[in-house]
């Protein structure tokens, strides 16, 4: 499906954000401003990434029934966020992203995160949250194979993309808070969001290992009958 | 010119990132008290609900993040006192302060910014880039009731067959799976029948219109204006370095030159100009009830 309809925007995009503008503006903001500002610029290269997936769907004959089934998927992924303390929101993103390809899998783990936040208010991070669950996505979507194949593998991955997905808002946080990159906060936030860390990755392991096999026959189903 | 709230949604969104922008690039101690007040305002005027939890929660996270940097870093000139052999620092404990007011000042911006930003004004500016992703956003945001009703009918159906009981954990949770199974089975089918009915009548055929309740009027204009000269003033008077602070080894006086002055007052006025439309409002509202 294609995402942003007109061409010219979807090829500049492409083409200019990548190679000039990102680099462009990243060795600008580190040269010129000091490290408090640091935050903007990560904030800025997040939604440019973003808006760079974005304009990367350009086959056009993925159809109508593979976007309704992306919105149905999301619409599970944040019914689950109301389950207390364990959210089954990664490892949907990954069946969906092994079953229905990584382009899917990105469109459901990003836009799971603001959908879910509508319902849990929008914050500053709302743009890490859709890139680093994208990018679950998407990396479950190119890795379809072996961790079809290999029940230990998904587990593994599952458990690794919580704790990945922890580090990597801490830095968030840690640009956040202390105006630039610091280790030793670094760490301490990393220790502070420990029960957060093994939640996440203990509720990806769980999910994964009770939801990919009957939902992944589902998604198979459906593949064969319907061609999605 | 209209409410705040009535506003067109991109020019919401384009104050938003204007007014958190700019505080979260200067940490400048006038700035961030404007923004913090301002902010803080804002959530007083349009919260109707009127609970001190939040308010309490907020400041009890600010003196966490407030204490949390002098007791880390010990650099500056004026001790205060010392703990462990390890010196507290004025310099420091201004730095916490400062910093944890932008961030709890950015947090009640984005709890307005949730509170007015509904899901329809959302979908509407995802829409203006990309009107396939904002028919996801709207198609999923209508599954979520649909899947709560039908997750309630599929419980009270396993209940009358006698299948579901509650009387212990693993039945209960045996029964909680069934139901998730049920339900995904269900919502995929009914997704591929809902694409087919779109097909059949036409979606994707070709360039469709769309429509939507939101014009750019003119007070829309009047307001990017406000907001827009403002920042300029602010960010132009950073870039000169007239509001640069520095925290360490001992705190540069607050400078108040023209430039430096001037953009105190710009920021002042964008950071209560969304309150002083509301109070407009709530005035006019009063005003033509007492006239009946």
């Amino acid at each position: 499906m294609i995402a942003i309809k007109s061409a010219g925007i979807r090829s500049f995009i492409k083409t200019a954000f990548p190679f000039i503008i990102i680099p462009v503006f990243t060795i600008l903001g580190s040269a010129l401003f000091d490290s408090g500002k640091h935050l903007i610029i990560s904030l800025g290269v997040a939604v440019m990434t973003l808006l760079v997936f974005v304009s990367g769907y350009e086959k056009k004959k993925t159809g109508t029934r593979r976007m309704v089934i992306a919105s149905v998927m999301i619409a599970l992924c944040v019914l689950g966020r109301f389950i207390p303390v364990f959210k089954p929101i990664t490892a949907l993103t990954i069946i969906t992203g092994m079953y229905l390809g990584g382009e899917t899998g990105f469109l459901v783990g990003s836009l799971s995160a603001v959908i879910s936040n509508i319902f849990a208010g929008q914050r500053p991070w709302t743009a890490f949250q859709m890139l680093s669950w994208g990018l679950i996505g998407l990396i479950a979507g190119l890795a379809a194979r072996p961790l079809k194949k290999s029940r230990v593998l998904l587990l593994a991955y599952g458990a690794l993309s919580g704790i990945a997905y922890s580090f990597i808002m801490d830095i968030w946080t840690t640009l956040w808070y202390s105006g630039g990159f610091d280790t030793a906060v670094y760490l301490s936030a990393l220790v502070t969001a420990v029960p957060y860390t093994v939640s996440y990755a203990v509720s990806n392991f769980v999910f994964l290992l009770f939801l990919a096999k009957p939902f992944g026959e589902k998604l198979e189903r459906l593949h064969i009958k319907y061609g999605v | 010119m209209r409410g705040f709230r009535e506003l067109n949604p991109a020019v919401i969104a384009v104050y938003y990132l204007c007014v958190i922008g700019t505080a979260m690039f200067i940490m400048h101690p006038v700035i961030i008290t404007l923004s913090l007040v301002g902010a803080v305002t804002l959530y007083i005027t349009i919260d109707k609900k009127r609970k001190a939890g939040l308010h309490i929660s907020f400041f009890l996270l600010f003196l966490i993040l407030a204490v949390i940097n002098p007791i880390w870093y010990h650099n500056g000139v004026t001790v205060l006192f010392v703990v462990n052999d390890s010196p507290i620092t004025l310099e420091a404990l201004l730095y916490g302060v400062f910093a944890a007011a932008m961030i709890i000042s950015v947090l009640y911006r984005f709890r307005t910014f949730s509170m007015i930003m509904t899901a329809d004004k959302l979908m509407y500016i995802f829409g203006k880039l990309s009107p396939k992703i904002s028919l996801i956003l709207s198609m999923a945001l209508r599954y979520i009731p649909l899947m709560r009703k039908q997750t309630e009918k599929v419980r009270s159906t396993q209940k009358a067959l006698g299948i579901y009981r509650g009387d212990n954990i693993a039945d209960t949770l045996k029964g909680e799976i069934r139901i998730f199974s049920i339900m995904a089975t269900w919502s995929l089918e009914n997704g591929i029948i809902t694409a087919d009915s779109m097909e059949a009548r036409g979606y994707g055929a070709q360039r469709r219109t769309s429509f939507s309740l939101f014009r750019l009027k003119v007070s829309d204009a009047v307001f990017l204006v406000l907001c827009l000269i403002p920042t300029a003033i602010v960010i132009t008077a950073a870039v000169m370095g007239e509001t640069d602070m520095t925290y360490y080894p001992a705190l540069s006086a607050v400078t108040a030159s023209p430039p430096a002055l001037a953009s105190y007052i710009s920021y002042g006025i964008l950071s209560f100009l969304p309150s002083i439309l509301e109070w407009k409002e709530v005035l006019r509202w009063k005003y033509l009830i007492s006239k009946i």
